[in-house]
């Protein structure tokens, strides 16, 4: 089928929506735990005198590979964002990054050879066990969460959602005209009510314990308990759209919740990395600097 | 009164007036004759501020009338201008109704009853044709009118649209769009679905009346009009509503008839045939010459240098070449034998078979669309399985066919006169055999449009395709050395049969024999388990089913119905039991892929068992992609949301392959079993998007994508044709700062398509919104970006047959 | 006598829309309710929220009790506008103007219009809206804030703690920013150098030089001549070579204290040189430096010589020749003692006896003569007077209360002795030859004739005595070779002597640290019948116990064991450096030795 440039994927290969954690069935796992294990051996074999340090040949062997592999594994960024031609596949590259970041670990640890102190080499190994963290948990929740993602917006677009709360607004506006001025007042509230003024706690936490929409529906339930006639009628057109609304906006929060979720930890991850470069470079110009 | 004119041009399009400007120049006496009070309707009705492309760029402007591409009102203003200094005579508000007499002396009827007399005619109304008026009284009251320029300037009106099309309903939505207006809109519809209607506009009337911005009246006709007031036939009797306005738009009559009226014979008696002209664009009636659109020329340039070349006709001058002569000369130059433009012409005509029927007129159009080469013996034509769905003819020589997959040795000749290519061309799908030349050749290649515009036009041509196509798509299917001598009872008693989307060709448990092979389209098979549809197969176009009834006798096993709009050849099954029975090796291979399919149905019904939820998953999935249009799909590009983590980077990477537009919508489009069709092109095996482009600038590519290539005029008819609506029209936004500078700076819109507004400040209102689709990548290396830039692999491409494929099934179990 | 209302909306498009009514009374109704003669659908606006009534030329402006509105910008319950002037009532989101009354016409014209959108419209970017881009701050600034601090803490402020200390206004006391940059703490020497990174670190980007070690270390002792150091360096090979270019390439020339003396290593001592970096250049030295003086040796236990005591392997007149010979060539030594260590060792033979009358234990051992140095490292040497006095008596008569002893190491005056005190016993001298008579000018042959009397004054018994105490059976003959004179001459020689007291100068031997082990299980004194007899153990008895660097007998050890790279007699600086930590109490009195 496939021809020429077009890479079409091949089911037939088993490679099915192959995740970047199996990418070519653990290709960069495999690469990974093969460095790690051959330098926790060298580090086993070779005794440095007085005791494992970064001074020591290996040590730097050791720092040059991590620093070259931090550089790199930061240039994932400018990787994913530009799309020049060539077969790469940002896939690969994730897997590469997530994996052999993750050696870090073991790598940079060894480096150190145990030797922590406050100073700034110790500031830069403690930034990249930060990164690497905030990394681990990137890596978990592109796990678990897409599906919950999916499932949240329920084949709707962002802006679908957002159109539908404002589209529930102009339905009350005019719902409500009939109600009276205090009953009218409750509901303009609700108009104000915007899902996304929600700060970062609020958007983790999902939830939004002072909805001015939850409040007005609360309050109109109960003025429907208790009025009759022709206002009650319109009561109960406004309730059934605030409840609309409401759901409208639940929905909302549950997709932000889910995007919070999945973004949050950038915000740790990426500027860190910067730090860690900075950084890098001072460990490095100190080392040669007191040479 | 009358009076008598040398010429009298009907129509002041692009045509008519180049025609007129042209006479006016010669000082010939003539009349332009526009039916509304104003010049060049169709363009006058193009919406406000859209740019006018000037194509065929390497076509040079022969005309009195200058034409650049530009805004409308720029070119109608200078049209206007030209009209004026030329002194070109007028007549506004005159619509001809008939055409009476003969050469030297007809008599043109206005419909406010004058007459005009001329020598010649030139007709030159285009193919907009006249709108179809109410069929009621009261219709012809001012306030109903039959289009709707700018749906903002009614305020506070009940207005009602009567008819359901697409106009209809952009109509009405357009008055109802925005409350302030308070207008109250109705849409009134003669049937009880909107079948006209594409898709995306039907949702959106739906919401339009589901949110009460509109009431919908289906099975309703107007039956009386009155000021302010209309009376309906509704289902439930007669119903009389406030009516301030009406909004006709029931769609419009072809010219063809008017036209025909005059004694113009056509080419044939297809919608899209065109009158029969000689050189010199001289009707079958003497005297009345037939220009631009209505004479199948769509584009301006065209039109004006007809306009010009006609009169110079008329006016005695035999020795004009049409404008497009040098192009013609430059596509002969590459043959062998030095020869004029008129004599390859004719020598192509007389050669190949299917062209015989053309006029010397239609010849030469025909051969500015197509390319004609010279080939040495044995080069290469096209290979097997490379994507193709132009038709070749062969001048002169002869090609070899390698029908058999593994051995080039086992070959079908094709001789001088006949044709190759037609399969790709009609099922769309990658060729199926290489094909090199046998001798010396000269080879014309015809591409998709100019073939359907041929078959179109010339019944004859039309014929003969099918005919050789049939008999070639068989021997394709069932090969095992069949030559086309085998085949001739086969051939008799087949017919080619059309099937809707969903219809179904073999219905499980029935008797018959039949074999179906799908020429167009595809199909999927089905098998009722425990009382509902459980999927079997996908079986796309090029191939056969119905064998096993046929071999083992008994009912139909599984129902086969079309998953799209498809074409199939029917073969009577008792005529196909003797070509088996005369034919061992055939049997044995219908018996293989009998086995094989067999093989799948017990497999699955076998799982069935074991693993109910399983197999239906797969199957729902399955027939979920199908109703997604999988079905005539070749490439598509489906998400895997367990994997998708929104970052939209697919959008971003497209957007930046591809001069700033995202060709794809990730989040809009369908979801299943969080199994996600995007918004983006499915590169059909019959592309909608084709069907109507003016400058014919949308082809598939040599990866099967269909892309649109730089000549087009931005008309938006490939979007309003697409039923996944997965073209886009925008501006293209200018370049962007570098990457870095954004990265370390956060100087302009970062990565991605930018944000209208930021477009919008950057580039001017008159740049023209082009179509932009996804093209595959193309020619970019690595392949297609949305998939290479997904950073957890959520995103695939596939074709329909590995998605489909029961194997997913087998990993999955 | 009516109001001209003009209701102005704006389209989708941006177009204005007005829609005129004409309401012909004098009073308007302001609301929201349906039949309110202005129709207000904000929200804001109570279903009958004001009334407006017209007296002559003013409008009475009147809200509902409890209700307000803005009139002309003023919040009030209840206003007038006077028709000349005109006015702005404004209620909730919706704008009246009433325009000043036209003189020509009765009607007052009011333009409504809705100022404000009501309701708080989510129209921006939605796919913005989504991320949190939209709340928290960008990326970009907090990467590039830390960027910034990390450079200035890390980076700016140490260089600047560099700066300040070549200008020497940084006092070493406190704490320097450039400390951030020590990879970890200096060994307990260099404590106090913790503030002072310049004190090693001179000059930026040169590795530590030998020099900044020297201005502290300024006495100690070359392992050798740089000339012959480079000449004894092997040349480098495979990786090693490799190793060496990189450390050239990154300006760390070789043979730097700091390749062994390493830093930053914690409040540690610094650790022993291990064997590899001596036997780099050992193992094979001879074939680079062919005159070197001593042997190759890469491990103790596999490739060490044989030991080469320095030992008196004869004399020339008066003075002891002192030779390295290996104990492979059972080298003799030349004392000049008479020191049998069988006899004195035998438990069952005279010397054991008359030990065990002088109370000195059941027989000798070798502690009765040998008596270690205070550091217990090595011995004094063995002196006639308290080692050996005990039982070789010099005693050879009684006068009175006091015994007469010979004189021992002179033996002309030990004769002279002799004879004075044989020949008081003889004639007395006439006083004219008294010694003790003055003497006056011209008396000299009457000296001379004194002498002349003295010799002729000889008796038989000195010279007897003189003859047996030099002779076989004399005190001296014991332990001493003595040359006899010419027959009539009593001139005995008696050959000088000399006793080594370090035999192995290059290594370093600590009895104490042996002091588990018997002598005897080192030294074969018991079989030895002659002082000739070299006493010192050989390699081999070492190797009985001790093993190389890595080794599977009882007591691994390197080289820094017994020698040291900074040749000095006395300890290594590693022994010594174990005693200083306290391993041995008596550190105080090594570090006496040492600086000896």
């Amino acid at each position: 089928m496939a021809s020429g440039g077009i890479s079409r994927t091949k089911l037939g290969e088993g490679a099915s929506h192959e995740s970047f954690l199996r990418h070519r069935n653990f290709r960069w796992l495999k690469i990974a735990l093969t460095v790690c294990l051959v330098a926790i051996l060298a580090y086993a074999m070779i005794d440095v005198q007085p005791r494992p340090n970064g001074g020591s040949a290996y040590g730097y062997l050791l720092g040059t590979i991590g620093a070259l592999l931090i550089l790199w594994l930061s240039l994932l960024g400018l990787r994913k964002r530009a799309m020049t031609s060539g077969s790469w596949s940002l896939k690969g590259w994730t897997s590469a990054h997530v994996y052999l970041g993750l050696s870090l670990v073991v790598i940079a640890t060894l480096h150190t050879g145990f030797q922590l102190g406050w100073n700034i080499h110790t500031l830069a190994y403690a930034l990249m066990m930060l990164v690497i963290a905030s990394g681990v948990y990137g890596i978990i929740v592109y796990a678990v969460l897409p599906t919950q993602l999916s499932d949240s917006r329920a084949e709707m677009t962002r802006p679908q959602m957002v159109e539908a709360v404002a589209k529930f607004d102009t339905q009350l506006q005019t719902a409500a005209q009939p109600l009276s001025h205090d009953d009218a007042a409750l509901v303009r509230d609700a108009f104000g009510e915007d899902p996304f003024r929600a700060g970062l706690i609020r958007r983790l936490s999902g939830r939004d314990a002072r909805s001015s929409t939850e409040a007005a529906l609360q309050a109109m339930r109960r003025r429907l308990a208790v009025t009759t006639g022709p206002e009650a009628a319109a009561l109960d057109g406004v309730v059934t759209l605030l409840e609309r609304k409401s759901a409208a906006l639940e929905r909302i929060r549950r997709h932000l919740r889910i995007r919070a979720l999945l973004e949050v930890w950038l915000y740790m991850h990426v500027p860190l990395t910067f730090a860690l470069i900075a950084a890098l470079a001072a460990h490095i110009i100190s080392v040669f600097f007191y040479w | 009164m009358t009076t008598s004119f040398r010429i009298a041009i009907v129509g002041s399009g692009p045509a008519g007036l180049s025609a007129a400007a042209r006479a006016a120049q010669l000082g010939l006496s003539h009349v332009l004759l526009e039916k509304t009070d104003h010049l060049s309707d169709t363009i006058y009705k193009y919406q406000k501020g859209k740019h006018v492309m000037a194509t065929p760029a390497q076509l040079v402007l022969r005309s009195d009338m200058s034409f650049e591409a530009g805004k409308r009102e720029m070119v109608l203003g200078t049209w206007d201008q030209g009209a004026d200094a030329l002194k070109v005579n007028v007549t506004r508000n005159a619509e001809v109704t008939a055409i009476s007499g003969a050469k030297g002396d007809f008599t043109l009827t206005l419909k406010n009853g004058e007459t005009i007399s001329a020598e010649n005619v030139i007709l030159a109304i285009g193919t907009q044709g006249n709108p179809n008026l109410m069929p009621c009284e009261g219709a012809a009251l001012p306030h109903v009118q039959y289009q709707l320029d700018d749906p903002g300037e009614y305020v506070d009106e009940h207005i009602t649209v009567i008819g359901a099309g697409d106009a209809g309903i952009e109509n009405a939505l357009g008055l109802a769009a925005d409350p302030e207006q308070g207008n109250i809109v109705t849409i009134v519809n003669r049937t009880a679905d909107f079948a006209r209607a594409k898709s995306a506009n039907v949702k959106l009337l739906e919401e339009a009346r589901a949110n009460g911005r509109m009431n919908v009246m289906p099975e309703t006709t107007p039956a009386l009009v009155e000021q302010g007031w209309l009376t309906l036939d509704t289902r439930d009797g007669q119903q009389r509503i406030r009516c301030d306005r009406i909004i006709a738009r029931m769609g419009s009559a072809a010219p063809r008839a008017f036209v025909e009226g005059c004694g113009i014979e056509f080419s044939s008696p297809d919608r899209e045939a065109f009158p029969r002209l000689s050189p010199q664009f001289e009707s079958s009636a003497p005297g009345i010459y037939v220009i631009g659109a209505l004479a199948g020329y769509p584009l301006i340039k065209h039109c004006m240098n007809q306009g010009h070349d006609v009169v110079e006709f008329i006016n005695g001058n035999a020795a004009l070449k049409p404008a497009d002569e040098p192009i013609l000369e430059a596509k002969f130059k590459g043959l062998p034998d030095r020869r004029s433009v008129d004599e390859w012409l004719e020598f192509l005509r007389a050669n190949v078979e299917i062209f015989h029927e053309l006029s010397p007129l239609q010849m030469r159009e025909f051969m500015l669309d197509s390319e004609v080469a010279f080939y040495r013996a044995g080069s290469s034509i096209f290979e097997r399985n490379e994507p193709g769905d132009s038709l070749f003819a062969i001048a002169s020589g002869s090609v070899l066919v390698q029908i058999s997959p593994t051995d080039p040795s086992i070959t079908v000749p094709i001789g001088t006169g006949s044709i190759f290519g037609e399969v790709g061309l009609i099922s769309g799908r990658p060729r199926g055999a290489t094909i090199r030349t046998a001798a010396d050749s000269i080879l014309v290649e015809v591409p998709r449009m100019a073939a359907l515009k041929l078959m179109a036009t010339v019944p004859a041509a039309k014929r003969a395709i099918l005919r050789i196509s049939i008999e070639r798509q068989l021997l394709q299917v069932f090969g095992s050395g069949l030559t086309s001598a085998d085949l001739v009872e086969v051939i008799e008693t087949a017919e080619v049969k059309n099937v809707k989307a969903g219809e179904s060709i073999i219905t499980e448990g029935e008797e018959g024999r039949d074999i179906f092979v799908i020429r167009q389209g595809s199909m999927v098979v089905e098998k009722k388990v425990g009382g509902h549809p459980l999927f079997l197969s996908y079986v796309p176009a090029g191939s056969y089913v119905g064998e096993m009834a046929l071999i083992d006798g008994g009912p139909r096993t599984a129902t086969v119905r079309a998953a799209i709009k498809s074409e199939v050849i029917r073969i009577d099954g008792d005529a196909f039991a003797r070509l088996l029975a005369a034919k061992p090796d055939l049997l044995a291979k219908a018996k293989r892929d009998m086995a094989g399919r067999q093989q799948v149905n017990d497999f699955i019904e076998a799982k069935k068992e074991g693993f109910g939820g399983a197999v239906d998953m797969y199957s729902s999935v399955a027939s979920f992609l199908v109703d997604n249009g999988i079905g005539e799909a070749t490439d598509v590009l489906i998400i895997d949301e367990k994997l998708c983590v929104g970052c939209d980077n697919c959008e971003r990477a497209c957007a930046d392959s591809h001069e700033g537009l995202s060709r794809l919508d990730r989040e809009a489009g369908r979801t299943y079993a969080h199994l996600h069709v995007p918004t983006s092109c499915r590169h059909c095996e019959h592309p909608h998007c084709m069907a109507d482009c003016p400058p014919n600038a949308i082809h598939r590519g040599p990866d099967g994508e269909v892309f649109i290539d730089d000549t087009c005029i931005g008309c938006g008819n490939c979007q309003r044709n697409c039923p996944y609506g997965v073209i886009r029209m925008e501006k293209v936004p200018p370049p962007k700062p570098s990457l870095l500078n954004w990265l370390f700076t956060g100087r302009g819109p970062g990565p991605g398509e930018p944000s209208r507004s930021w477009t919008n400040d950057r580039v001017s209102p008159e740049t023209p919104k082009l179509a932009v689709k996804c093209d595959m990548c193309s020619g970019i290396e690595g392949g297609p970006a949305c998939v290479r830039a997904c950073p957890t692999g959520a995103a695939i491409r596939v074709a329909p047959e590995e998605l489909l494929n029961v194997a997913r099934l087998e990993r999955e179990l | 006598m009516s109001f001209v209302l003009r209701s102005v909306s704006t389209s989708a498009q941006g177009r204005e829309i007005v829609r005129t009514t004409r309401i012909d009374k004098d009073r308007l109704s302001i609301g929201r309710a349906p039949d309110s003669d202005v129709h207000l659908t904000d929200l804001a606006v109570a279903l009958h929220h004001a009334r407006v009534e017209r007296r002559g030329d003013r409008l009475m402006i009147q809200a509902e009790t409890g209700l307000f509105v803005a009139l002309n910008g003023g919040k009030t319950n209840a206003g007038v506008i006077e028709l000349a002037a005109g006015g702005d009532l404004r209620i909730g989101s919706h704008l009246l103007r009433f325009l000043p009354k036209a003189a020509d016409t009765d009607d007052i014209s009011v333009s409504l219009e809705r100022v404000s959108e009501g309701e708080g419209k989510l129209d921006r970017d939605a796919d913005r809206l989504f991320t949190l881009a939209s709340v928290l701050p960008g990326k970009r600034a907090m990467a590039w804030l830390l960027v910034a601090a990390v450079l200035v803490v890390g980076l700016a402020l140490p260089i600047k703690a560099w700066h300040d200390r070549q200008q020497r206004t940084a006092q070493f006391a406190r704490f320097q920013a450039d400390e951030l940059w020590s990879s970890g703490h200096l060994s307990k020497g260099h404590a106090n150098l913790q503030q002072n990174c310049g004190a090693c670190h001179v000059t930026p980007f040169e590795s530590v030089r030998d020099t900044a070690c020297k201005t502290c270390h300024a006495k100690v002792h070359d392992h050798a001549s740089p000339f012959r150091l480079a000449r004894a360096t092997p040349n480098q090979s495979g990786w090693a070579s490799f190793q060496l270019s990189v450390k050239q390439a990154f300006n760390l020339p070789p043979g730097r204290c700091v390749d062994c003396h390493k830093e930053h290593e914690g409040p540690l001592d610094m650790a022993p040189t291990p064997q590899a970096f001596c036997s780099a250049c050992h193992t094979d030295l001879k074939d680079r430096l062919p005159d070197a003086h001593i042997g190759d040796a890469a491990d103790f236990e596999r490739a060490h010589p044989e030991f080469r005591p320095t030992l008196i392997s004869g004399w020339t007149g008066e003075k002891a020749q002192l030779r390295r010979l290996s104990l492979v060539q059972k080298p003799k030594e030349a004392s000049g003692l008479k020191f049998p260590h069988a006899l004195h060792l035998d438990k069952l033979g005279g010397v054991a006896q008359m030990g065990r009358r002088l109370g000195m234990g059941p027989q000798l051992d070798c502690t009765n003569c040998h008596r270690p140095e205070p550091s217990g490292a090595g011995f004094q040497p063995v002196e006639m007077e308290r080692d050996c006095a005990a039982c070789h008596s010099l005693d050879f008569a009684r006068s009175g209360g006091t015994i007469r002893t010979l004189r021992h190491g002179d033996p002309a005056q030990l004769v002279a002795e002799l004879r004075d005190f044989y020949g008081l016993r003889s004639a007395p001298l006439p006083p004219s030859l008294s010694p003790f008579a003055r003497r006056t000018p011209g008396d000299a042959p009457a000296l001379q004739e004194r002498i002349q009397f003295n010799q002729g004054a000889r008796l038989p018994g000195a010279d007897a005595a003189i003859r047996s105490v030099f002779s076989r059976g004399g005190a001296c003959y014991d332990c001493h070779t003595i040359d006899a004179p010419p027959p009539g001459s009593l001139d005995f020689r008696v050959h000088p002597v000399a006793l080594s007291t370090r035999y192995l100068p290059h290594g370093w031997f600590d009895h104490r640290a042996h002091a588990t082990q018997s002598c005897a299980s080192c030294h074969g004194a018991a079989q030895s019948s002659s002082s000739s007899d070299l006493l010192i153990p050989g390699i081999a008895t070492c190797r009985t116990c001790h093993g190389g660097e890595s080794t599977a007998k009882p007591v691994a050890s390197t080289c820094a064991m017994c020698h040291d790279y900074h040749a000095k007699e006395g300890a290594p600086t590693m022994i010594v450096r174990r005693l200083v930590r306290g391993q041995r109490r008596d550190a105080g009195i090594v570090q006496a030795k040492v600086s000896r």
